[in-house]
Order: C-alpha cells, then sequence, then structure tokens
C-alpha cells in the first residue's frame, strides 16, 4: 500500500483556486491576494463561465459572488454540487456586505463559508488557507479508504486462493490416514494407531479451517450466492441432527429433536443452512459439558409469517460483556469446549451471514438457569 | 462396484491419484491406469481404451474440460467423471453439457466419494431401455 502523499496538509501551495466575480475590480484585488500566498488563480466573470472553467481548471477551491447577472452564485454552486457531487471542490461565497441572508442562503446551498467585501487581505487568506487544508485531508482521508479497500479485496482474493489450494492436499491426508486407520495396508501397533489417528484428527480439524475462511473470503467478496428451492426445514433439521449425534456420542451427549412442530416447508437455499444448522449442532456438542442434553425445535411461528428453529445447549451460556464478540470475524470468546474441540471463531459469523442473506436473523440468548439458545429466524411466504 | 475394467484417472497432483486408488482399489477389482496431465490422459486413452476415466478440471498442458471433449471425439460411449476441488456451478454445468456423466468434489469424505463414484458408474454402464 502507498504510503499517504508525504505533502502535509499545512502545504498548500500551488493549490488552484477558481475566482467567480463579475466585479473586474474584485477579481484583481483576489487575484493579487492569492498569488501573494503562493496560490493559482483563474477567473471568471459569470456562474456561466464559471461552470465551463470549473471543468478546464480542476480548481481546489472556489470563490464565488452570490450577485451576478444571469445564473447567480447560489445556483452556480448548486449546479457544481450536482454536477460534482462529493468530489465538488469546497465553495466560498462573497457576499457584498455582512449580509446575514446571503451567507445564510449560500451556506444552504452548500458553500462552506462567506468572505465579507470589502476584503480583508490577512483574513482573505487565512480563510482560504483553512479550506485547502480540509479540502486536502478529506482528499487524503478518501484516498487512504481507497486503498484499503483494495487491500482488502486483495486480501479476500489471497485468503481464497490460499484456502483452495490447502483443501486438496488436506482431504488427501486425511483420506490417507482413514485407510491406515483401517488397516487397509496391514495391521498398525496401537502406538502407530494412535500417532495415525493424531494424524486424521489434525488434518480433518484444519480442512475445517480452511473451509471456513474460503467461506469468509466468499461472503466478503459479495460471492454469496443463494440457491433457493422449496424445501422442508424440518426433515433437513432433522437430518443433520442424526449426522451430529454420531459426533455427540462421543462425549455422551445426546441431541433431542422435539417434536410436534409438523412439516415446515419454505423456500431455502439448502446447502447453505445446513451448514448453519450443523454448526449450531456442532458448537452445542463443543460447548456443553459430556452427557448432556441438547434440545432442537422446528416451527412454524403462529403470530408473524416466520419459521424458526432453536438449538438449546447445557453449557456455560454467554458472558454478558461478550455478546457482542459472539457473532463477528474470529469472535472467539472466552468459554472454552468442553472437550478440547477447536474453534476458527468463524462459524457464527458465517451462519449470521448466511441466514441474513435469506432475510433473516440469529440471535442467542442464555437460558434462566444454565445453558444457552440460539434462534434462526426465517421469513416464509407461505 | 460390479465393474472390473479399466479405469483412467488423471490428475495432475499425485497425491490425489494416490489418495483416490486407494479408494477405488477398495471398491472392487478394477485395473486402474494413471496420467499426470490432460494431454497424458489422451494418449494412455488412446493406447489403453478404458471405459472410464477420472478426469481432473485443473490440469496443466490441456484442461479437464478440453480433455473430456476430445475423449468424447475419439469414443462418445466412454464414461467421464469430473475431478473438482469446488463445485463451481459454469465448470460443473459445462462438463455436463459435454456428456460427462457427472462429477466428484476430491475434498468430500472418502466414504461419500465412494459411494458417488459407484453410483455413477453402474448408472451408467446400466443397458439404457429404449
Amino acid at each position: 500500500m502507498v504510503p499517504p502523499s508525504s505533502a502535509s496538509a499545512s502545504n498548500v501551495e500551488g493549490r488552484r483556486i477558481l475566482l467567480v466575480d463579475d466585479d473586474r475590480i474584485n477579481l484583481r484585488i483576489l487575484a493579487g491576494i492569492l498569488k501573494k500566498e503562493g496560490y493559482v488563480a483563474a477567473e471568471a466573470n459569470s456562474g456561466e463561465r464559471a461552470l465551463e472553467l470549473y471543468l478546464e481548471f480542476r480548481p481546489h477551491l472556489v470563490l464565488l459572488d452570490v450577485v451576478m447577472a444571469g445564473i447567480d452564485g447560489l445556483e452556480t454552486c448548486r449546479r457544481l454540487k450536482r454536477a460534482h457531487g462529493e468530489r465538488c471542490a469546497p465553495i466560498i461565497f462573497i457576499t457584498a456586505k455582512n449580509d446575514s441572508e446571503d451567507v445564510v442562503e449560500g451556506l444552504a446551498a452548500g458553500g462552506v463559508d462567506y468572505l465579507p467585501k470589502p476584503f480583508q487581505p490577512k483574513e482573505v487568506a487565512a480563510r482560504i488557507k483553512t479550506h485547502l487544508q480540509i479540502q486536502l485531508l478529506a482528499a487524503q482521508q478518501l484516498s487512504l479508504v481507497e486503498q484499503l479497500r483494495n487491500a482488502n479485496v486483495a486480501k479476500n482474493r489471497f485468503l481464497g486462493m490460499a484456502a483452495h489450494d490447502l483443501r486438496n492436499p488436506l482431504a488427501s491426508i486425511r483420506g490417507i490416514s482413514e485407510f491406515l486407520l483401517a488397516g487397509a495396508v496391514g495391521p498398525l501397533t496401537p502406538d502407530q494407531l494412535d500417532l495415525v489417528d493424531t494424524i486424521q484428527t489434525t488434518s480433518q480439524g484444519m480442512l475445517q479451517m480452511v473451509n471456513e475462511l474460503l467461506d469468509v473470503a466468499t461472503i466478503e467478496a459479495g460471492e454469496l450466492k443463494l440457491i433457493p428451492q422449496l424445501g422442508s426445514l424440518d426433515e433437513l433439521v432433522n437430518k443433520c441432527v442424526t449426522l451430529a449425534n454420531m459426533e455427540a456420542s462421543k462425549k455422551n451427549t445426546k441431541i433431542a429433536l422435539e417434536a410436534g412442530g409438523g412439516r415446515v416447508t419454505l423456500s431455502f437455499d439448502a446447502a447453505k443452512m445446513k451448514q448453519v444448522v450443523d454448526n449450531l449442532l456442532s458448537n452445542s456438542v463443543k460447548f456443553s459439558p459430556p452427557g448432556s442434553i441438547i434440545t432442537v425445535l422446528v416451527r412454524r411461528e403462529t403470530a408473524t409469517p416466520h419459521v424458526s428453529f432453536a438449538v438449546r445447549d447445557q453449557g456455560p451460556g454467554i458472558p454478558h460483556d461478550e455478546r457482542d464478540k459472539l457473532f463477528k470475524d474470529f469472535g472467539r470468546l472466552s468459554v472454552q469446549p468442553t472437550g478440547g474441540e477447536k474453534s476458527t471463531g468463524l462459524g457464527l459469523a458465517i451462519c449470521r451471514k448466511i441466514v441474513e442473506a435469506h432475510g433473516g436473523t440469529i440471535v442467542a440468548e442464555n437460558l434462566p438457569d444454565r445453558g444457552c439458545e440460539f434462534r434462526v429466524t426465517l421469513p416464509s411466504t407461505q | 462396484m460390479k465393474y472390473a475394467g479399466k479405469i483412467l484417472l488423471a490428475d495432475d497432483e499425485a497425491h490425489i491419484r494416490k489418495y483416490l486408488s486407494l479408494i477405488i482399489r477398495q471398491l472392487g477389482k478394477p485395473t486402474l491406469i494413471e496420467a499426470v496431465n490432460g494431454q497424458d490422459a489422451l494418449s494412455v486413452f488412446e493406447r489403453e481404451k478404458p471405459k472410464v476415466v477420472l478426469l481432473d478440471v485443473n490440469m496443466p498442458l490441456l484442461g479437464g474440460i478440453e480433455t473430456l471433449k476430445r475423449l468424447k471425439a475419439i469414443d462418445p460411449d466412454c464414461i467421464v467423471i469430473m475431478l473438482t476441488s469446488l463445485a463451481n456451478r459454469e465448470t460443473v454445468e459445462q462438463a455436463l453439457e459435454n456428456g460427462a456423466a457427472g462429477y466428484i468434489r476430491k475434498d468430500t469424505p472418502k466414504e461419500e466419494i465412494a459411494s458417488v463414484l459407484t453410483e455413477l458408474i453402474e448408472a451408467a454402464l446400466e443397458p439404457r431401455t429404449p
């Protein structure tokens, strides 16, 4: 990234200033003051001429008389603002006397300041310098924001590429270690099994991490595209619960799907929503003590056209001062998994983005006794 | 898997060839032959005439889609299954339009790779009812 220009904000010499006044004497006086201060000035004797000259001269600042024949200063100001928007140079009005109505109207039309006639050279120089400095700082800030935005895009692209290229080798390591574990190439000793098991678990964890990074890169790059289809949410949750129970049984934990919600049909992206359900389920197992019972509920709201599913765990809940972090990228909490599981701190951030892309919401609330409820609510047109 | 003929496995990454060949060997007794890029795949294909080809999408010298087109030109009946790392929709559609029987994501668990592979090959080998 290029550092901001070394020219400090106080160095405004050589800046271009457009003078607009139908009075030749005023133009001459102002031009004299500006020249002495080291600025480059261009002169226009009408609003119409000022609009033309602005394009050619590209001024950093405009001094604009209010009362002129043809289009007056206020209208000229409005047109400049309309044509150049946020990038329009700051406009200082020249008012005949200290006419407060002119001043108010001028500021309302988009002017930043005013100079009363007759001119006090020192006052003119000081006000111009101040506004040029502000303008310079604003321009530097805009360019910094632009640079940061580009850097962020490059970061996401890099993240995506790196994650993408890491996936296949990791999948191979994981798969090959599974073959070794299964004795596909002959029996292993208990010590060897233990080592290969470590390779398998570690590569599995890395693969998940890499997948999450890839998701974040995709989402941040604005490439999260949903393919919504009419489907049954309760069926999806049911399948996820069955699979998650296999993993949960290792911690002697049970995930129970509460019956009675009935068929819950709506339009959603099944693959993406599965990711959300899987994530909430694996979190609930991860943070509940071994031997817990996790409750899952899918239902159609009666009061509003929404469907929701909730996962209630028996973990320690979310510390009050850490609630803000919960759904943010890398927002890992002080709460630890109870079985030494790993966490990237990206899962819930991804969930939130997927749910929001569906027009839904995800919230977490501590339960009165212990544990926490994560609830996803999705709009349903049915 | 009933199929016991030749399977050509074309992927430029050695670890993928090793990993997939472990999976395929578990499925039955097909004869596995390997190729390391698209051009290599074409020459091995001409020489060995396998019925089934597993073809990586991203390969140097000659990419997967182009290789697929040429394989299909040589033998329209050959069963080609694409190997992808990310199931990019356009690539998948392009592959299917050009006659691929299906695709497999290389980062899915090996059980899934095995079952998808079996399904695809058996479905493609089934005699078509007129």
